[in-house]
């Protein structure tokens, strides 16, 4: 590896401009955060609505008006963020279908149609038929609105650390782990037992797994291109080590340990803490997956 | 006709006269740079050597900033240039994020992205880019790759064995190339930088008047 000849060379930049600095910070977490949550609640209501369609029929309105909530979150972050907010038109009238930014754009505003859809039928025609009709096709098109953000970091060359098939991966567990957490605090205590214990399955195991990955590229990823090595530096010991693994522990770990417990003394209780854990830890682990790889100068 | 860039680093001596020529022909804003020469020191004293590498956009055949752009403000001329049309720019910033050269920044003036264009405007009325120009000692040559009586064409064939280019693992296909130069110039990981080595690091405004 290069940077071992380092002490050989002793080479030292001694003039240049300035490092660019965080160019996506905070309000790209939001944008990822939010659309976790927009997305992942129309996949557990599809889910919910398949294997207990008696119990869980109230949910109907209330999830798709917090995935229109949310999702709009996502839209307005993701305006907000662009130095010309104003030419954001320019996406639908200058469209170059290799982005994923184009691509996430057009699918995004095909989703919020289908919620719009949704919440007409169920609140104004009152037809639950029609509302389920339009779930199936909200469901289909929440898992590319799901997955663009993560093709959008793999079109990101220079940021060697996010890799199509681990960032994909990741959105799906997200939006899962969103989903069911968002929908634990929803339903309150009208659910019935063998519901809450399938809701915290879903939230146990999608933050185990999503867990195991970043585990596996802490540990692993470095082994395979110097590049990452070196931004995963910035969570071994570098500026960002604290705050990913409070990330870790409140997005993962604490959800993990209180889905065991609560599954084991039936406690709704824990499940909400468990539930509220993962969605503030899920924008805290986001957020330094966003900021490392930024932090390595390119030149 | 491919145009292409090459940088022989044995012959350039860090004058700076590429980025002020470049500064000036394309009013580059403060605290910004389409090119700019980067210092590295080598070695330990009294064995201690000044590298200098001229650093711009490598207008890749593969161009990641290209292909990210959701509005085609990035894109392709006829004679190879990834040109970009700030007027289409909606300043997302992918271009930034993508760009394993760092050779892209959001101009803090029109709030788009910009880079060096090889002076495209330039070119196109046959003059050369302004960086050529200035430089006093010859050492960037700029011309058509696919003429194998170009002066770059000549100069790749008489180095053959010691033309690089910058990140190959990238795939980018790069059309700016380096004669002379080594990890340390080439490779921002082999060079140690700490914070405070910037030239006019966030310097929005010229101080005038001696405040």
């Amino acid at each position: 590896m290069v940077h071992e000849t380092l002490a050989a060379t002793n080479a030292i930049v001694t003039l240049d401009v300035a490092l660019p600095g965080i160019v996506w910070g905070w309000i790209i977490t939001m944008n990822m955060w939010a659309k976790s949550i927009g997305t992942g609640i129309i996949f557990i209501t599809f889910f919910l609505l398949k294997k207990y369609p008696e119990q869980t029929g109230f949910i109907r309105f209330p999830s798709v008006a917090i995935s229109i909530v949310f999702i709009h979150i996502f839209l307005f972050f993701t305006v907000i963020d662009l130095h010309q907010m104003f030419r954001f038109w320019h996406i639908f009238f200058y469209p170059h279908l290799t982005s994923a930014i184009t691509i996430g754009a057009w699918m995004a505003t095909g989703f919020v149609g289908l919620l719009l859809a949704m919440a007409y039928a169920i609140y104004m025609k009152k037809d639950e038929a029609m509302y389920d009709k339009y779930l199936g096709w909200a469901m289909l098109l929440a898992i590319p609105v799901t997955l663009y953000t993560a093709g959008l970091m793999a079109e990101s060359t220079a940021r060697e650390l996010w890799q199509m098939p681990t960032e994909s991966a990741q959105m799906i567990l997200a939006a899962l782990l969103a989903g069911s957490a968002t929908m634990i605090l929803l339903g309150g205590n009208k659910f019935s037992d063998a519901v809450k214990k399938d809701l915290a399955l879903i939230l146990g195991l999608s933050a185990a797994a999503a867990f195991i990955l970043y585990m596996s590229e802490l540990i692993f990823g470095g082994m395979k291109a110097e590049e990452v090595a070196a931004t995963l530096a910035f969570v071994k010991g570098g500026e960002y080590t604290a705050m990913f693994w409070i990330g870790q522990v409140m997005a993962f770990l604490v959800p993990m340990a209180l889905v065991c417990v609560s599954l084991k003394n039936k406690s709704y209780y824990l499940l909400k803490i468990a539930a509220v854990s993962a969605l503030v830890g899920l924008w805290v682990s986001k957020h330094v997956w966003l900021v490392i790889p930024q932090l390595l100068n390119m030149s | 006709m491919q145009l292409g860039f090459l940088v022989d680093l044995h012959l350039c001596m860090g004058c700076k006269g590429c980025e002020i020529a470049c500064k000036v022909e394309n009013e580059v804003p403060l605290s910004t740079w389409r090119l700019r020469v980067k210092y590295v020191d080598v070695g330990t004293f009294p064995e201690t050597k000044r590298t200098f590498t001229p650093l711009r956009c490598n207008h890749c055949a593969n161009a990641p900033c290209e292909r990210i752009c959701p509005v085609s403000a990035l894109h392709y001329l006829e004679n190879g240039i990834v040109n970009i049309d700030k007027e289409r720019c909606i300043g997302c910033a992918g271009c930034v994020m993508a760009c394993p050269y760092g050779a892209i920044y959001i101009d803090p003036q029109t709030q788009t992205a910009d880079k060096c264009t090889y002076c495209a405007h330039r070119v196109a009325s046959s003059m050369m880019p302004s960086c050529v120009v200035a430089c006093p000692v010859e050492a960037n040559i700029f011309g058509d790759l696919d003429d194998p009586m170009s002066s770059i064409s000549k100069y790749i064939q008489s180095h053959q064995g010691n033309v690089q280019v910058r990140k190959v693992e990238k795939g980018t296909d790069p059309h700016h190339f380096y004669v002379g130069g080594g990890n340390v110039q080439l490779n921002p990981l082999a060079s140690f930088r700490g914070e405070g080595h910037n030239l006019f690091n966030n310097l929005k405004h010229l101080p005038i008047g001696g405040h």
